[in-house]
């Protein structure tokens, strides 16, 4: 059972959002205990093995910036801590007290604005990445979309998360395409971030982030974001960018089978390398000229997942993907054909002098129409669940192409331990993502590896697999790993990185000094956790 | 005979939902709007995340392992939902995960315990018993409409089973097939006081044992007459006998829908479409008809393991995902229609938006039911359609009642009504 608000706060609630709006109904609140991912917290965290957490004592559904802000004031008011989510996938939105609630944002789901002429759309929480590049596709326009999928919030991403993306080396990542936002604080202030801050409504605009108004950008989110430890954050705008080549979208067939016509002056390329140092000197150096769309390096097992829609098709790419060795997915897209000449050429160029082969033009992996689909509406990283499990990454952070690739061959004898005790899924160890930002300069990588959420040995294994990891970033000096979150971890890290947990700390103490926005995926105030943070 | 799964075999199933939300979009490849994008009526009208598919499947979880048990309010939710199926194939784009199945085994498990299903569903269960209709009407006139110039022939290998929502509520349709029956000379009979309701409307809120009898008496009434062939009016009855039947036992009869039959009908120029319909007109895709109304299929073999993970069945299991419904032949017809240009909605086939009626919501849950077709219909005259047609009578109920409730603007057939007025009507 969840713990029960007291009548007066329900009321409360009640009268912020409308009845119809507000649940306490074990029916509703218990299903929001459930996530991707919260048996290997629950493990991580002694709690035993299960998919569910604490179910909050009510979920709310506001529709407005200004009901959310008295959503907020009133858990204030009684001293109710709080968690926004948007479309909510992952563990990080579940709750880490009892007694809390949930503010659901579906009913935000409103693109405010779109300015095609200085390139930017301004977003409420639960537009899909997927919605807003079908809207933004009318105006020629695309926006960066994260990696978990084009169902995921661009908003959530921009402000609370990691986000990279598939595009990423020719659209950055999430932290570098937010602008302007509109932010509730923890108190309940609202914050109007960048030109949006601007005291004269009629110039305020959402164009840049960074002023005349405040620019807390790395405040607000840092290289992760705050995970909904900082406040909810109600409406952002986002970078756009030429959509890169016809917009004409027609599928045809049933699902799963879909056929795409493929634009013109599209290409796959799968290139294929001897090394981990030759896949990423083609990788830093393919990114150097700015002549892909995405480019990014998988295993073999990876490749055969992605480029599959069954679990037979999956089976059956086996005997021509496993063959290769560290290959990088490469989409070449251009809006002419002199643009797209140009950009091959180059690309042909620098894979000769890298020492790669291009499967693709080899005709021996040849991605099928739906593939060019799903690379341009950022759908290829679901395909890691096809087989009917579920996967994790570890590992993870910006660093340089170099430094990732390193991480990806240290982390191989670890892996094949749990792989060799049957917890993790046989890809002999060389599971992984990698992509760079800004044409090479740095770069990003996890690892995702399969496991059985529904098999306590495996999830038990997965989990002890993840916490080794984090431990080997720590003891290798790797990269920041992706899922540094909440207090112990933070105070596990912050004394080897200039204790900066100390000052993420005095963040969360200065912008949420009651600890009331949940602070299990981010960091607690001092007062919760005494000075030292411990 | 297919077998039939129990709530506690989805276990794993549904402890492997990714809460992704996947289930609450069309296929992500497949959006072309916003406005247009989602799949889940439920989800789109109550908000809360239990009321989508993937939430669906955790309160499956949550009832099992006992955080949740079966009160009012849980009853509620799992009541507020069309099972119209778009939830499955959305998640099976990649997912190997069965929300509709779940859905399905929840409500049964509710009725198992007597919590299930809501009041209006065991009222007109009662009447199913009672008068062999949900609508309580008389059986002895369930035949009543059949037009005096169709020949009905004793003993023909046809059988057109009317269904109760075109005998008693939708006539015009059980009038306009007969009619076009007629018209390609099709020999046909019905079963007069043999047939009983389908048993689709008690299946669907999980009183699979009143189902059961429906099938067996309907099976045992063709049976008894030497059908080879029955043929439907209504999506409902025919995912009921095409999908549903052989999990009650082996008939040895031809399932097919009318647009089915029209439109090889058409094709083999046994019935001739000369009249011009000079409107543009927008198709439907009826759930049961669609991406509901694929077949099961019974699987002997043997399963193994590899990869760790990967369950490989062979030969390979079925696996439904909704794309091998019936979508091409009423469209067909209509292309056929002289004069008629056919435009499609953005949400179509195996991905179409639901009318809002099945499941037992028009009946227990009106209001959703009117929230539901008022998506649909704005979808419809966004396509700059006169008129929308479909292949199901229950579906032109909600439809006809969204176009009263939304001041008109719209015209709504049934592809018999279409069909007859482009072959020229009949006697009247």
């Amino acid at each position: 059972m969840a713990l029960k608000l007291s009548r007066e706060a329900y009321a409360g609630f009640e009268a912020a959002v409308g009845a119809e709006n507000v649940s306490e109904s074990e029916a509703v609140v218990q299903i929001y205990a459930y996530n991707w991912g919260v048996e290997l917290n629950n493990i991580q965290h002694g709690r035993g093995f299960s998919p569910f957490t604490n179910p909050p004592a009510a979920v709310i559904l506001p529709s407005t910036t200004e009901q959310v802000q008295k959503v907020v004031r009133l858990c204030n008011h009684h001293g109710i801590m709080f968690k926004a989510i948007s479309t909510g996938f992952g563990p990080w939105n579940t709750l880490s007290r009892e007694g809390a609630v949930i503010m659901d944002l579906r009913r935000m789901n409103r693109i405010v604005k779109v300015d095609a002429d200085n390139m930017f759309a301004v977003v409420e929480p639960y537009v899909t990445g997927a919605q807003l590049q079908a809207e933004l596709m009318k105006h020629g326009l695309n926006c960066h979309m994260p990696g978990a999928g084009p169902q995921v919030s661009p908003l959530a991403s921009s402000t609370s998360m990691a986000g990279p993306g598939f595009t990423s080396p020719s659209t950055g990542h999430s932290a570098r395409n937010v602008l302007g936002v509109e932010w509730v604080l923890p108190s309940g202030e609202i914050l109007r971030m960048g030109a949006l801050g601007l005291r004269d409504a009629e110039k305020a605009d959402w164009f840049t982030g960074d002023g005349p108004g405040p620019s807390l950008r790395g405040i607000m989110r840092g290289l992760m974001g705050a995970l909904g430890g900082l406040g909810v954050f109600t409406r952002v705008a986002v970078k756009l960018y030429r959509y890169p080549c016809d917009t004409r979208w027609q599928i045809d067939g049933y699902a799963p089978d879909y056929a795409f016509e493929v634009p013109k002056h599209m290409q796959f390329h799968i290139v294929d390398y001897g090394t981990y140092g030759a896949m990423s000197e083609g990788l830093r150096r393919i990114e150097e000229e700015e002549v892909c769309l995405m480019c990014f390096h998988t295993s073999a097992y990876g490749l055969g997942a992605i480029f599959s829609h069954k679990i037979g098709e999956f089976i059956k790419s086996m005997p021509r993907t496993l063959g290769v060795k560290h290959p990088l997915v490469i989409m070449v897209a251009a809006r002419t054909r002199r643009e797209f000449d140009y950009k091959e050429m180059a690309l042909a160029s620098v894979i000769k002098e890298t020492g790669g082969k291009d499967l693709t033009a080899a005709k021996r992996i040849v991605p099928k129409s739906l593939s060019y689909a799903e690379g341009l509406r950022s759908l290829l990283g679901f395909h890691g669940f096809i087989i009917g499990t579920s996967f994790q990454s570890t590992h993870g952070g910006m660093e340089t192409v170099e430094m990732c690739s390193r991480i990806i061959q240290a982390n191989i004898p670890l892996k094949k331990r749990y792989i060799e005790r049957k917890a993790l899924g046989p890809d002999k160890g060389e599971g992984a993502w990698s992509t760079s930002y800004e044409h090479g300069h740095f770069a990003h990588v996890e690892m995702p590896s399969m496991y059985d959420q529904t098999d306590e040995k495996s999830a038990r294994g997965m989990a002890e697999y993840m916490s080794e990891c984090d431990k080997m970033d720590l003891k290798e000096r790797f990269a920041m790993p992706f899922f540094i979150v909440g207090d112990e971890m933070h105070d596990l890290y912050g004394p080897q990185v200039s204790n900066y947990q100390v000052w993420l700390r005095r963040i969360k103490e200065a912008l949420d000094p009651e600890n009331i926005s949940d602070p299990g995926f981010y960091i607690s105030s001092k007062k919760e956790r005494g000075e030292n943070g411990r | 005979m297919i077998p039939v799964k129990m709530l506690e075999d989805y276990k794993t199933i549904a402890g492997k939902c990714l809460r992704c939300s996947l289930c609450k979009f069309i296929p992500q490849v497949a959006i072309m709007s916003q406005e247009f994008s989602t799949v889940c009526p439920s989800i789109d009208r109550y908000n809360f995340h239990g009321f989508s598919g993937g939430g669906r499947l955790v309160m499956a979880l949550a009832l099992m392992s006992g955080r949740l048990e079966f009160t009012q309010d849980v009853v509620d939710v799992i009541y507020k939902c069309t099972s119209c199926g778009g939830c499955d194939v959305a998640c099976k784009y990649l997912n190997t995960l069965e929300p509709l199945d779940v859905i399905q085994a929840v409500r049964e498990r509710a009725v198992q315990l007597k919590a299930g299903p809501m009041p209006a569903h065991r009222a007109y269960i009662q009447r199913v018993v009672d008068t062999h209709n949900p609508y309580g009407e008389d059986h002895g006139k369930r035949f009543a409409w059949m037009p005096g110039d169709v020949k009905v022939t004793d003993g023909a290998r046809t059988a057109y089973f009317v269904g109760c929502t075109s005998a008693y509520r939708r006539k015009e349709i059980a009038v306009a097939t007969a009619r076009l029956l007629s018209k390609a000379g099709v020999e046909f009979t019905v079963l007069g006081d043999g047939e009983f309701c389908c048993g689709s409307p008690l299946l669907r809120v999980g009183d699979r044992a009143a189902f059961e009898d429906a099938a067996r008496h309907n099976i045992g009434a063709l049976q008894r007459m030497g059908i080879r062939r029955v043929v439907m009016s209504c999506a409902g009855c025919y995912s009921a006998f095409k999908v549903h039947y052989p999990e009650v036992q082996r008939s040895g009869f031809k399932v097919m829908h009318t647009s089915q039959l029209f439109s090889e009908l058409i094709r083999e120029g046994r019935l001739k479409l000369s009249k011009e319909v000079a409107e543009v007109a927008t198709y439907h895709d009826p759930c049961h008809l669609g991406r509901c109304a694929e077949p099961r299929r019974g699987w002997h073999g043997v399963e193994f393991k590899v990869l760790t993970f990967v369950r490989l069945s062979v030969p390979p299991r079925q696996f439904r995902r909704g794309n091998k419904g019936v979508f091409e032949e009423p469209r067909d017809a209509m292309r056929r229609v002289p004069g008629l240009r056919l435009v499609e909605m953005e949400r179509r086939r195996e991905y179409a938006y639901c009318c809002g009626a099945g499941g037992g919501v028009k009946a227990a849950f009106p209001e959703f039911a009117g929230f539901t077709v008022g998506s649909r219909l704005k979808e419809a005259k966004n396509t700059g359609a006169s008129m929308i047609v479909t292949a199901c009578p229950f579906c032109i109920i909600n439809f006809k009642d969204g176009i009263r409730e939304s001041g008109g603007g719209m015209r709504c057939l049934d592809l018999s009504e279409l069909l007859l007025e482009a072959a020229g009507g009949g006697a009247d």
